[in-house]
């Protein structure tokens, strides 16, 4: 499992937005974070989302244990099983 | 944890030496705008051999102040290129380290922030950047004594769950620097715990607050 979370603020919703569009990723909530989750990994495409570096860079409030970040470049941010 | 009533009313003066007394008023009361709102001639005294000087002070609006110390005599204490009166850096501080320490002063909105880069960029002091960073729209530039200064507006009012999102990224921080060999990794994983165990129950407690 794998699983992100981000807070909903209003920089961060076009990334969840972006994450929703894989059919193999929930999007859920706990409180006021996005919970992001799949099976397998989780690749959200920056340029898709829109968002500029400071709030790319900044976006992730966690990622639980057994997941790591694999990529969070310019690029993309890929989440994956460990 | 107890809650601490919080009884401070904001920062009343920020201190910092200079040796370039007149540039520095030229920055801060001719350029800026600031009015010198207080200052302290003081002959020097006590144990140490310590020199007469100047205590001076600009008011940086709230009531808030920013203070600089000239002592007579007194030659600049390092020879490094890098840094400012107060400190010099040589060529293996890295110079994300050596911009990391600012002073930042908050502006109401756009107009104000462009109202202080049309005086630098007047000045002898122009801005050396602008940067929007989504939520605050920042400029930059360093004084007469090599000290960075920021001014910062913010786009959108912080909401309440930023709040609650520093909070666990302090306490998560707290633990894995507690543990030892932190990483940024480990506080993502740790805070990921903390969002489970806590995030859910502050919205519904906020829910329950009154007039919510």
């Amino acid at each position: 499992m794998t699983a992100l979370y981000v807070l909903d603020v209003p920089e961060n919703t076009p990334l969840a937005a972006v994450a929703a569009q894989d059919p193999a990723v929930t999007v859920g909530r706990i409180g006021p974070y996005f919970a992001i989750t799949a099976t397998g990994p989780i690749v959200i495409d920056r340029r898709a989302t829109g968002c500029r570096h400071a709030v790319w860079y900044s976006s992730v409030a966690g990622v639980a244990r057994g997941s790591r970040i694999t990529q969070h470049d310019k690029d993309a941010l890929r989440v994956e099983p460990v | 944890m107890t809650e601490l009533d919080h009884r401070v009313q904001g920062v009343d003066h920020t201190a910092f030496p200079t040796f370039d007394p007149a540039g520095t008023v030229r920055f801060y009361r001719d350029v800026l705008g600031f009015p010198v709102v207080h200052s302290i001639c003081a002959a020097g005294w006590g144990p140490e051999d310590h020199p007469d000087f100047i205590h001076f002070f600009f008011d940086i609006g709230n009531d808030d102040r920013i203070a600089f110390f000239y002592y007579f005599g007194l030659e600049p204490v390092h020879r490094h290129e890098r840094g400012d009166a107060y400190a010099g850096f040589g060529p293996d501080v890295p110079e994300f380290f050596v911009r990391s320490r600012h002073l930042a002063i908050h502006v109401g909105d756009e107009d104000d922030l462009l109202e202080y880069r049309r005086r630098l960029d007047a000045s002898s002091w122009p801005v050396e950047m602008q940067i929007k960073h989504e939520t605050i729209e920042s400029i930059y530039t360093h004084d007469p004594n090599g000290y960075m200064v920021e001014f910062t507006r913010a786009m959108r009012p912080v909401t309440p769950q930023e709040d609650l999102d520093a909070n666990l990224t302090i306490d998560a921080l707290l633990d894995v620097v507690g543990e030892g060999d932190p990483t940024f990794g480990k506080l993502l994983a740790r805070k990921a715990e903390l969002i489970v165990e806590r995030a859910a129950e502050w919205e519904l407690s906020r829910a329950g607050e009154p007039g919510r």
